[in-house]
């Protein structure tokens, strides 16, 4: 009986004890066996047990920093941008720039840099007004300018450019002043303060320049893999399974890769290795031109530009001293990257390199970066394109305002477009025209630029519309039609004239096209232009062709941004043609658009010219057929461009059941169709 | 029933019964028990805290318990930082030869406790932050703890705070390291450089050729594209949990929080003050607080106490100046608070700026231009300062608000020098979340216009309709652009036809036999393909014309980055159902053209075949449709842009098709596109689809002008 009635009290005594030997058990064994650690588990960092217990690397007791330096600026040492630039100089409207004149004979190339700069929007006669001042050290190699100019002033808020140095001379610091020179040596550049310049070859073009050698957007299969620069002046192609031997140049004993030479073609290869010493610096821009991707090898050179350009882009700086892995890595490297990296070399040759113009407006745009500070051009304008040089930070330092960046941004142009009126002749007061652009539902505002000798009707008199209407008075040049008015708040403009005569569903269905193709002009009536073999020179018609690459600005969509790029960067000598010649004015608007974007613009179907009076007027627009212009503006504007930038298209953008056999009441557009 | 009354019987006997007898042995017994179960819990889960118990490589050990290291009072120390020094000059990249997948190794050196000759310790052992860095490091991918296999050797003797150090021992103790070779791929990581009274702006330890990441460069002693410029760690950023904050527009314009200010920078900002009012506010330390309160979470304004960082949170910008040292730990709190720094310290090196975009950020202001300052920051636009917001805030999220953080992207900035070509981009670096995934990069972004005389690849997928295949060959060779034909054959139990049977035609001919009948294999990027532009064609396609076609070639030439094709449809919002809808009708608008005739660029076949989204690919091949739409969704989610439908509508249904019964056929068919819409959708996470109102025709189309004058008369013609 005691037996039986003990025997759950056992039980329980048993069970405890299980189970405290259970839990305890393991701890107790961990803490007897000290832990064996599983090969291939890497031994970490510990976890000290007394980790709460550390104190902090800055101890809130730790004696203020309130003892700074008075001086902050260690002397002879070196420059930099805050010490050794005075930007209080630069005052108002951006950089101005003073070039010193030449003393004695000067070539050709300094010649044509000095007008350059004095054509361009940073130029400044006074050197009082400059916060710049620029010392072309040309003629002279590397060395001291010879006689030291009057406003030296320690060479504070100077530039000395040298275009054609011997390649790699250590960079001369002149006191204060900022160096701009080819492929400065790393050691001795001043990041942030001197300018790193492309090594140009002698025979560089001055103006526009040679277009990138790219055709396709991706590497033909035939292409070869790599090109590699030879000392004696040329490349030398491999193919992909060429091993590292070709990288050491002790290929002597290996037969297969032929000899190609640079006067003949630029490398036809996906990559072309270029060694690290100065001298090679010359093959960077070759391989840049043939959209040959640069793989530099550890250069001892600063890439050009390089405080904006961002090269990883576009090129593939890697050590010299891992040829197998690097070899490996061009092989293996993804066909995105690769169409990346290609197409990111033309924009950059394109934009920054293909001339020797664009390589100095590149310079003194970043200097003037520099002196903007927050209102310089964001990294992206730098980047893509079109590039910085046309992408006006006075204009907006945000992306989404200009034309080009809505994709990267993920942004849309404004839903609403401001109708821009030229009224000038007689000066009768478009009234249908004014109605039919005001029942645009996209319609945001009209604005009248009264050009006529007469005074514009009072207020009154003009139609009662639904969206604002103001008049503009004074505008005479042709020129002033694209002059950016601050009362233009839309990102869209509709240019007219004021004999034009459209429909609503006609602007309606324009301006719906324009929203896709925010940067392009998307117009009426088109004209064509064409190589004149008879002539030697370019023509152009306004008959019906199958192509076009103009469109008439007298009834046009296009970004309001193009108004500023052509008042402020188009040279003047180029507006003062235009003005003489009015007609001029639509062919040099349509030269800027295609430079920029280097695409065609775009043609929207244009009922024919319904009945009622047209008066017979120079002009031209639609409603009547257009006069092609004095054919010689084209070849002086050519000529200006330094290239012939337009581009032809052979298609018009029509609405979707434009004349399909279906029913009219389908049709969103249908009063496009009326005979 | 009964068991339950015999228990209430003898219950009430039984327990007096043991009261008396064993209630000393149960409360004993339950005691032991009681005692030995706490005594288990506690010794199960206290020691846990600490370490957790898979981690069996991690050592338990005491930082106190360290091996001693004496160093002689002659042992050798390094040469002061060389700073010609350049990666390709001073950084064995040999090393790093050995690591896969473009990521260096890293090895940390174990803790060792340093003392001199008489026995003095050399600093303190370790300090918590960098406890913390070598955590992470251990942590990451970049670990190894093999000595041998390493690139980056990282010592344990912390040199964070140089105020700690003893510069003579430590760089004794940095030269006795067993790999240390003049300090060859060493990297240390220091925040507090300099001491008093001169404050250089680098660590001052004799260390060679080893790395430094530093808080505080500046232009003098950072040598580019070698060190790291690394933010100073502010401690507020993991006490302080300051939840984000909407840009807009905030209470104070201008903000100065920083407490050591030297007196004549704190002259020109009270000037400031005093010329614009409100909108400036200049604090300062608090002088009368109440025992207990932390000084450094409060600043004051004459007698007005406000917390600190939260009064961040008020400004729209914030003033770090520089103090003795170029790095301020200040920065890191006005970016936690979304305040976008105006940086005032010339030649300072901002923090990762080898990667980081400052400019998006951040407003650099020269010290001369201080007292210019709020007019320079007024002519910035209201949306520009909202994007500078968001920016500085991001910029602490991703890389300042921890130690951690700060640690691997140095190691990233340093990988990605190694290993170039696999380095990260800008983008990636810069873009906060929210841009990244609005943001669309087209793969084929340059404007060029490839040339005509390139032409295209058509490739017809086939299975065994030979006959309507011979006739689309013949047709499509008649087109003057075509440059090569490829037929991929789907029929794996029927061999294609003899070589004497084809069509002969003036372009080369090239037969791909598939192994399995997949759909994808339409879209394969075979290497025939020699040509950029490839025409997909079915092998039913027979009612295209020539002028069509060859158009079809010259529209993709003016948009080589968008699908060109001839039948469109469009997707639509099915408000009842709440879910897409395919349309086939006569509708104004397009978003999709079939791919049963459509122009593209090579490119999207690599896409579709090896970069498709989700299971999307063998969905299609699965369900034996769709492959079309799948296309349609992958171009215009990579490239950002609608179709172009070119000329007009045709009735596109093969002869044989009107046999079956229409009607059903088309509506089962209908429910499933539609099917394929909402699953694309859903895996694609968007809808990518671009709906537009145009097609694009030839310029004269429907023109009074003379037929024969048109480029491309025969158009639209059935």
């Amino acid at each position: 009986m005691q037996l039986w009635r003990r025997r759950p009290l056992w039980l329980a005594l048993s069970a405890s004890w299980l189970f405290l030997i259970f839990l305890g058990g393991p701890p107790l064994l961990r803490l007897a066996v000290p832990p064996r650690l599983p090969s291939g588990v890497p031994q970490s960092w510990p976890r000290w047990l007394d980790t709460e217990l550390l104190q902090s690397f800055s101890q809130p007791g730790e004696p203020p920093e309130d003892a700074p330096r008075s001086s902050q600026t260690p002397c002879g040492i070196g420059c930099n941008w805050g010490a050794c630039f005075n930007t209080s100089w630069c005052r108002g409207s951006g950089l101005k720039v003073f070039v010193y004149p030449a003393a004695g004979p000067i070539s050709e190339t300094h010649h044509q840099i000095l007008a350059s700069i004095e054509g361009s929007r940073y130029h400044t006669f006074s050197p009082g007004e400059a916060c710049l001042f620029l010392f072309l050290s040309l003629d002279t190699l590397a060395g001291e300018p010879s006689p030291m100019p009057l406003q030296w002033n320690g060479g504070q808020n100077h530039l000395v450019l040298s275009l054609h140095p011997a390649a790699c001379s250590k960079t001369f610091q002149l006191g204060q002043a900022m160096v701009a020179e080819a492929s400065p040596l790393v050691d001795t550049f001043r990041p942030r303060f001197d300018v790193a310049l492309p090594l140009l070859p002698e025979a560089h073009p001055f103006q526009g320049g040679a277009p990138g050698q790219l055709q396709q957007h991706s590497p033909h299969p035939e292409e070869t893999l790599l090109a590699l620069a030879e000392e004696r002046g040329g490349w030398r192609t491999a193919d992909s399974n060429s091993s590292a031997c070709f990288w050491d140049g002790n290929c002597e004993q290996d037969p297969g890769p032929e000899q190609t030479h640079h006067m003949v073609t630029l490398p036809k290869a996906t990559f072309c290795l270029i060694p690290g010493r100065c001298t090679d610096a010359l093959w960077f821009l070759q391989a840049l031109q043939a959209g040959c991707i640069p793989v530099l090898l550890s250069p001892r050179w600063e890439l050009p530009f390089s405080e904006v350009i961002d090269w990883t882009k576009a090129a593939i700086v890697a050590d010299e001293r891992l040829p197998r892995q690097v070899l490996a890595a061009l092989h293996e490297m993804s066909p995105t990257r690769v169409l990346a990296l290609r197409q990111q070399t033309q924009f950059l040759w394109d934009a920054y390199f293909s001339s020797v113009e664009k390589v100095i407006h590149t310079t003194l745009e970043i200097i003037q970066d520099r002196i903007f500070g927050a209102s310089a051009h964001p990294t992206l304008m730098w980047n893509s394109p079109p590039g910085a040089l046309l992408t006006l930070p006075t204009f907006s330092t945000s992306p989404q305002d200009f034309p080009f960046y809505h994709l990267q941004q993920g942004s849309h142009p404004m839903g609403k477009f401001s109708a821009l009126i030229w009224v000038g002749g007689p000066g009768q007061p478009p009234l249908k025209l004014i109605q039919a652009v005001a029942d645009s539902q996209h319609c945001g505002q009209i604005l009248i630029l009264w050009s006529s000798e007469r005074p514009p009707p009072p207020k009154g008199k003009w139609p009662k519309t639904e969206v604002p209407l103001t008049v503009i008075e004074g505008p005479r040049k042709a020129s002033d039609r694209f002059f950016p008015h601050s009362t233009i708040n839309t990102d869209a403009i509709l240019s007219l004239d004021a004999h034009c005569i459209l429909s609503t569903s006609e602007v309606d269905f324009a301006f719906v096209v324009w929203q896709s193709f925010p940067e392009r002009m998307v117009g009426f009536l088109t004209w064509n232009h064409f190589w004149d073999e008879g002539q030697g020179g370019w023509g152009y018609t306004a008959e019906k062709v199958n192509e076009f690459s103009m469109v008439l600005t007298t009834a046009a969509f296009y970004h309001r941004y193009y108004h500023t790029l052509f008042t402020h960067s188009l040279p003047q000598t180029l507006r003062t043609l235009a003005d003489e010649a009015p007609t001029c004015v639509d062919v040099l608007m349509n030269f800027l658009v295609a430079a920029v974007i280097k695409l065609p613009p775009i043609k929207v179907p244009y009922g024919k010219p319904r009945q009622g009076a047209r008066p017979p007027l120079a002009s031209g627009g639609p409603g009547q057929e257009p006069q092609p212009p004095d054919p010689d503006c084209i070849n002086l504007m050519a000529a200006g461009f330094g290239h012939m930038p337009l581009v032809s298209s052979r298609l018009r953008l029509d609405p979707v059941l434009f004349k399909d056999p279906v029913s009219a009441l389908r049709k969103k557009y249908r009063s496009l169709e009326k005979p | 029933m009964c068991a339950s009354v015999k228990y209430n019987i003898r219950g009430p006997a039984l327990i007096p019964r043991m009261k008396t007898k064993h209630r000393i042995y149960y409360i004993t017994l339950f005691s032991i028990i009681l005692l030995g179960l706490i005594a288990t819990g506690v010794f199960q889960f206290w020691p846990h805290s600490i370490e957790s118990s898979n981690d069996w490589g991690v050592e338990k050990r005491s930082v106190r318990d360290m091996p001693v290291v004496q160093l002689p009072a002659d042992s050798p120390i390094s040469e002061r930082g060389d700073l010609s020094c350049r990666m390709h000059t001073c950084f064995d990249v040999y090393r790093c030869g050995f690591n896969p997948k473009n990521k260096i190794k890293v090895y940390i050196y174990s803790l060792k406790k340093y003392v001199d000759d008489l026995g003095v310790p050399v600093s303190n052992t370790i300090s918590r932050e960098y406890n913390e860095l070598l955590t992470a490091i251990s942590d990451s991918d970049y670990y190894t703890d093999d000595i041998n296999r390493a690139c980056l050797f990282v010592p344990s003797i912390d040199v964070l705070n140089q105020n700690t150090l003893r510069i003579k021992e430590t760089a004794q103790a940095l030269a006795q390291l067993s790999r240390w070779d003049r300090g060859t791929n060493h990297l240390l990581f220091n925040m507090l450089p300099g001491s008093p009274p001169d404050y250089n702006t680098a660590l001052d330890v004799p260390r060679d050729r080893a790395l430094l990441a530093g808080g505080g460069f500046s232009t003098w002693t950072y040598r580019q594209g070698y060190d790291v410029s690394i933010p100073v760690y502010s401690p507020l950023s993991a006490e302080v949990d300051l939840p984000e904050k909407g840009p807009g527009p905030r209470r104070y314009f201008l903000l100065s929080s920083q407490m050591a200010l030297h007196p004549e920078f704190r002259e020109d900002l009270e000037a400031l003050q005093a010329k614009h009012g409100d909108s400036v506010l200049v604090l300062d330390k608090c002088t009368n607080l109440s025992e207990g309160v932390l000084s450094i979470r409060k600043r004051c304004h004459k007698h007005q106490v406000f917390d600190y960082p939260q009064v961040l949170q008020e400004a729209t910008f914030c003033v770090i100046l520089r103090g003795a040292r170029l790095g301020q730990a200040a920065l890191s709190d006005v970016l936690q608070a979304g305040c976008v720094p105006i940086v005032i310290a010339d030649s300072y090196i901002l923090p990762f700026s080898e990667v980081l975009d400052w400019k998006r950020a951040s407003v650099v202001v020269p010290e001369e231009k201080m007292s210019d300052m709020y007019n320079i920051l007024q002519s910035i636009p209201q949306r520009q300062i909202e994007e500078m917001q968001r920016q500085a805030r991001w910029f602490w999220e991703a890389y300042f608000q921890s130690i951690k953080a700060i640690a691997l992207a140095t190691l990233q900035i340093i990988n990605d020098r190694i290993y170039p070509y696999a380095a990260i981009s800008y983008e990636e670096w810069n873009d906060p979340p929210t841009v990244k995934w609005s943001s669309v990069s087209n793969p084929l972004f340059l404007p060029l216009i490839p040339p005509q005389s390139q032409g295209f690849t058509a490739i017809v997928l086939t299975y065994d309709r030979v006959e309507s295949l011979f006739r689309v060959i013949t047709e499509v060779s008649k087109v003057p652009s075509l440059s090569k034909l490829l037929v991929v054959w789907n029929n794996q139990n029927k061999n294609p036809p003899e070589d004497s049977l084809w069509p002969k035609i003036r372009v080369p001919l090239k037969v791909v036999r598939t192994a399995e009948n997949k759909l994808s294999n339409r879209f394969f990027p075979y290497n025939e393909i020699e040509t950029e532009a490839v025409l997909a064609i079915d092998d039913d396609i027979i009612m295209l014309t020539s002028d069509e076609l060859q158009f079809g070639y010259e529209v993709w030439r003016e948009f080589p980055d968008r699908l060109v094709g001839y039948p469109g449809r469009l997707h639509l919002w099915d408000h009842e159902m709440s879910k897409w809808k395919y349309e086939s009708e006569w509708t104004n608008e397009v978003s999709m053209v079939l791919t049963g005739a459509a122009f593209y660029h090579k490119y999207f076949n690599y896409l579709y075949t090896y970069k498709m989204p989700g299971d999307i690919k063998n969905w299609v091949d699965a369900h034996m449709n769709c492959e079309d739409i799948a296309m349609n969704f992958l171009v215009a989610n990579v490239t950002g842009k609608a179709v172009i439908k070119v000329t007009p509508r045709k009735k596109f249904k093969c002869p044989e098709c009107t046999a079956i019964d229409g009607l059903s056929l088309d509506q089962t068919h209908m429910v499933e596109r539609s099917e394929c819409i909402n699953k694309f959708a859903s895996v694609f996470g968007t809808m990518p689809l671009k709906v537009v109102e145009h097609r694009a025709d030839p310029v004269l189309y429907k023109d009074d002008f003379p037929e024969k004058l048109k480029s491309f008369p025969n158009i639209g013609s059935l």
